[in-house]
């Protein structure tokens, strides 16, 4: 009879679109440890911890609290049984002190006594924040504190916290680690949801491993290396030389085997930095060559600087530092356009952010960032006629589904509108082309259209940057892969040299060479 | 088929709207014991059934034809423009100025309309400096500028522009910059087929331009018209000269068309609150161009409609004026829900950017 605080027995969620996250999940939380979920994208671990503070019901399985079956209609049903969560992405009123923050939500306080509480909260727990500043005024890392103090003043016992180290400092992230140790000695449970095999090692003292749903296996910190977390991490179907993702091919298309990158480089990313929205250094040194015929794969837990590099390279997003060189030119912080016409294609990441508006129509859709070209404008207006001529081989091309070249995208399937982006850019001859997440959220016909389109394109001599946050994707198309962690290379490799273990150090953040 | 419903539904809309506005406004009447039906009757047979009463419903758009333009245009790029109020002022002293020169007939109404015109687009220009290149938001700085261009005009009025002989107005456009009547007896000028003409023009520089697709663009999503080549700051400059002309525009039909006196009062009180009408009326319009113009002469026929509508039905003037009031909130409201998305969206995204 293990000492337990919560349990969850079989918990499987299915969501409305028919995406199993989780199938039969067994958890154990205990009192005076800290747990790491560990796992890369689309593992689980965030449906998981959903569940476990009441912001999502499970389809099945069920919880136990020491005192029998609980069920949370709310995340207020899990606080009141001692479960908080710390998210991501922080709720806090800006003009607020973290005083005036905390006391938010807690209904009638006294503001002086809620004090007195604070500052014992502070003084047991290291988690020192100035609580009369206006929450504006503070450094993230201050922020993130006040997210902490504000679920322990609700006196949880267990303690949620999804990557929390994301958008701190190193010298934070000890801070932080330091304060988790203390909250674990006052006989507190911490869940540490984390992708980086480091700070699970670093931190935790149990660790569950969760991959595509399910627990791939619970280890004890003591007693794991990072190289076994990376195996747990990315399983073990994917041997050297295994192609996870078929490809319906005519014919197997002939892999640069011959070795050797060909001709001269036509993208150059030299020691580039680029910021995040947040203004942290979201891309750190970083550089490496891409050569015509070849797909370079970037793989690697999102948020690791992969947006902020696309962004930098085609033009939208302020490179700070370093330069970029397309077709042997400079084009360091040159505008889109400029950079299509010497020859870039961008399907970019988010296809309702930069690649389509929706409220237009097919028509005026195929030729966004073309307009000015002489084909379709004609001493400033817009030749409609060789518009919809255009579009209506794009239609036709690329077997685009629309009711017609007036109807609105936003009326068009995600795999539609993505042919569609697909095709407008690949009209414009590109020799470098950036896929920054191809194939997210299309179906599988739509994917592997795509798919199969990538590799015809690079079979025709073009450079093919490949973004994407499905490992399987990444493996199967690239010549090359790189994996990517908080804004640098770990490693580049051919993904037949690649073992699940080294990618799983890889993605996890440890270097090629150095573990 | 579904290309022709696309078309159709914003019109089955807005008059499904006005039925519904009328239907409020029926029971509002007949709440405090007026009888609804003689006073639409009323109402509809002076604006639109007499070719006196059409004539007047059709002056009386003139102008908010303008100012609606100036905030379609806005509207289209994304902005809320709310400066038409100080534009048109600005508009109006620059036609009333003209007058002080002496130009052949018909000419010097041409130039004055372009230095209206012009006027309007430079009482725009800081605000659109602010808004492109210091991201000062427009709502704010249209307002204040307003207010700066009421006062001045306020000033002129008084002491620059006066009638030496009658005080309480400017002097009178002289016969050479007027605008003429296009039927004798009535109020409607050559003014209107300005303003139907410039929202033609309006038409096509929006669709059928290569600089009107990227403002769209930029209106509708500015981060894919970025990404498309489109500058944002360009977009701005271009969106407010374009409301700034047709503004400036607005005050000057006014004087320059509108007989007895062809002046502005001291006070402006022949010229305030077309601006902020104009709002109205562009969202009755869908902010379309073409859709301003029936807009704007429905708008107009309203105005007209009201004096017979208390005269006959004897309903007081301030109960036409609520009537009147749900009617047109009812048909703005379509556009008015979906420009508050957008609107809230744009707010959004500057307090996340800090």
């Amino acid at each position: 009879m293990a000492e337990f605080l919560l349990r969850a027995e079989g918990l499987t969620k299915v969501y409305p679109d028919g995406t199993v996250a989780l199938s039969g999940v067994d958890l154990t939380v205990r009192p005076g440890e800290v747990l790491g979920l560990l796992g890369e994208n689309g593992a689980g671990k965030t449906t998981l911890t959903k569940i476990l503070s009441g912001l999502l019901p499970p389809t099945s399985g069920r919880l136990l609290s020491p005192r029998g079956q609980v069920r949370f209609h709310s995340p207020k049903d899990a606080l009141k049984l001692g479960i908080g969560m710390v998210h991501q992405h922080f709720a806090l009123v800006d003009t607020f002190t973290a005083l005036e923050n905390v006391a938010l939500g807690l209904g009638r306080v006294n503001l002086s006594s809620l004090r007195k509480k604070l500052e014992k909260l502070v003084e047991e727990t290291g988690l020192h924040v100035p609580l009369d500043v206006p929450v504006e005024n503070l450094a993230v890392g201050e922020r993130q504190r006040v997210e902490i103090l504000k679920v322990l003043a609700r006196d949880v016992e267990i303690l949620i916290l999804d990557e929390p180290t994301s958008v701190l400092t190193p010298v934070e992230t000890a801070e932080l680690f330091k304060f988790l140790r203390n909250l674990r000695d006052q006989g507190k449970a911490v869940i540490f949801i984390t992708h980086k095999l480091k700070e699970a090692l670093a931190v935790t003292d149990r660790i569950v491993v969760l991959r595509r749903g399910k627990v791939a296996g619970e280890v004890k910190t003591a007693d794991t290396t990072a190289g076994e977390l990376a195996r747990l991490m990315i399983g073990v179907e994917i041997e050297p030389g295994h192609r996870p993702v078929e490809l319906a091919l005519e014919g197997e298309p002939k892999r640069a085997e011959a070795g050797g990158p060909k001709g001269e480089a036509v993208l150059a990313v030299k020691a580039l930095k680029v910021r995040s929205d947040t203004g942290e250094l979201a891309v750190r040194d970083l550089s490496f060559e891409l050569y015509p015929g070849e797909i370079l794969g970037i793989a690697g837990v999102e948020g690791n600087g992969q947006t902020e590099l696309v962004e930098a390279i085609c033009g939208l997003r302020r490179v700070e530092a370093g330069s970029v060189e397309l077709l042997g030119r400079n084009v360091t912080n040159h505008p889109p356009t400029e950079l299509y016409r010497l020859g870039l294609g961008h399907i970019p990441e988010d296809r309702w952010k930069y690649g389509v508006i929706l409220s237009f129509t097919v028509a005026e859709n195929s030729i966004l960032g073309l307009q000015r070209e002489r084909g379709f404008s004609a001493a400033g207006f817009l030749r409609a006629w060789a518009v919809r001529r255009h579009a209506a081989r794009l239609v036709q091309e690329f077997s685009i589904q629309t009711a017609g070249l007036s109807a609105p995208v936003k009326s068009l399937s995600g795999g539609n509108q993505q042919k569609l982006i697909v095709g407008r850019e690949l009209s414009k001859d590109p020799k470098v082309i950036i896929a920054a997440q191809p194939t997210r959220g299309l179906d599988i016909g739509a994917a592997q259209f795509i798919r199969d389109l990538l590799l015809r394109l690079r079979e025709e001599g073009r450079a093919i940057l490949l973004v994407s946050a499905d490992l399987d994707e990444v493996l199967a198309l690239s010549d090359r892969v790189a994996f990517m962690y908080e804004g640098t290379f770990t490693g580049v490799a051919r993904p037949t040299e690649l073992t699940a273990e080294t990618i799983g150090l890889l993605m996890g953040g440890v270097k090629a060479g150095s573990g | 088929m579904s290309w022709i419903w696309r078309g159709l539904r914003p019109i089955l809309e807005s008059v499904l709207a006005g039925l519904i506005g009328l239907g409020v406004g029926a029971l509002i009447m007949w709440a405090w014991g007026y009888r609804p039906w003689p006073a639409y009757v009323a109402l509809f047979k002076e604006s639109f059934g007499s070719g006196y009463g059409l004539a007047s419903a059709l002056a009386n758009a003139t102008p908010l034809i303008l100012t609606a333009l100036t905030f379609a245009a806005g509207a289209r790029a994304g902005l809320f423009i709310i400066g038409a109020e100080g534009m048109m002022y600005m508009g109006a002293m620059a036609a009333v100025a003209l007058s002080l020169f002496q130009l052949p007939s018909g000419f010097h109404a041409f130039v004055a309309l372009l230095c209206a015109a012009a006027a309007g687009i430079l009482w725009g220009f800081i605000p659109a400096v602010l808004r492109a290149y210091r991201g000062v938001h427009e709502v704010i700085s249209t307002i204040m500028f307003n207010w700066l261009s009421h006062f001045l005009s306020f000033y002129l009025v008084a002491n620059v522009l006066v009638d030496p002989i009658r005080a309480e107005k400017t002097l009178s456009i002289v016969k050479t910059s007027r605008l003429p009547l296009l039927i004798r007896g009535t109020d409607l000028s050559l003014g209107i087929v300005v303003a139907a003409g410039l929202a033609l023009l309006f038409y096509v520089f929006f669709w059928h331009t290569v600089a009107g697709y990227e403002v769209r663009a930029a209106g509708a999503n500015p981060y894919a018209a970025r990404y498309g080549g489109v500058s944002p700051q360009r977009t701005v400059l271009l969106v407010f000269a374009l409301g700034g002309a047709a503004a400036g525009l607005a005050g000057a039909v006014e004087v320059m068309g509108r007989p007895p006196t062809y002046a502005v009062y001291s006070g402006l009180t022949n010229l305030s609150g077309f601006g902020f009408d104009g709002i109205g009326v562009a969202m009755i319009g869908r902010i379309h161009p073409l859709g301003i113009i029936p807009a704007a002469i429905f708008y107009g026929g309203l105005q007209a409609g009201a004096r017979l509508m208390q005269m006959e039905a004897g309903v007081p003037f301030e109960m036409v004026r609520a009537v009147q009031g749900v009617i047109v909130l009812a048909l703005a409201l379509p556009e008015l829900t979906r420009i508050f998305k957008v609107f809230f969206r744009s707010i959004q995204r500057k307090g996340a950017r800090t």
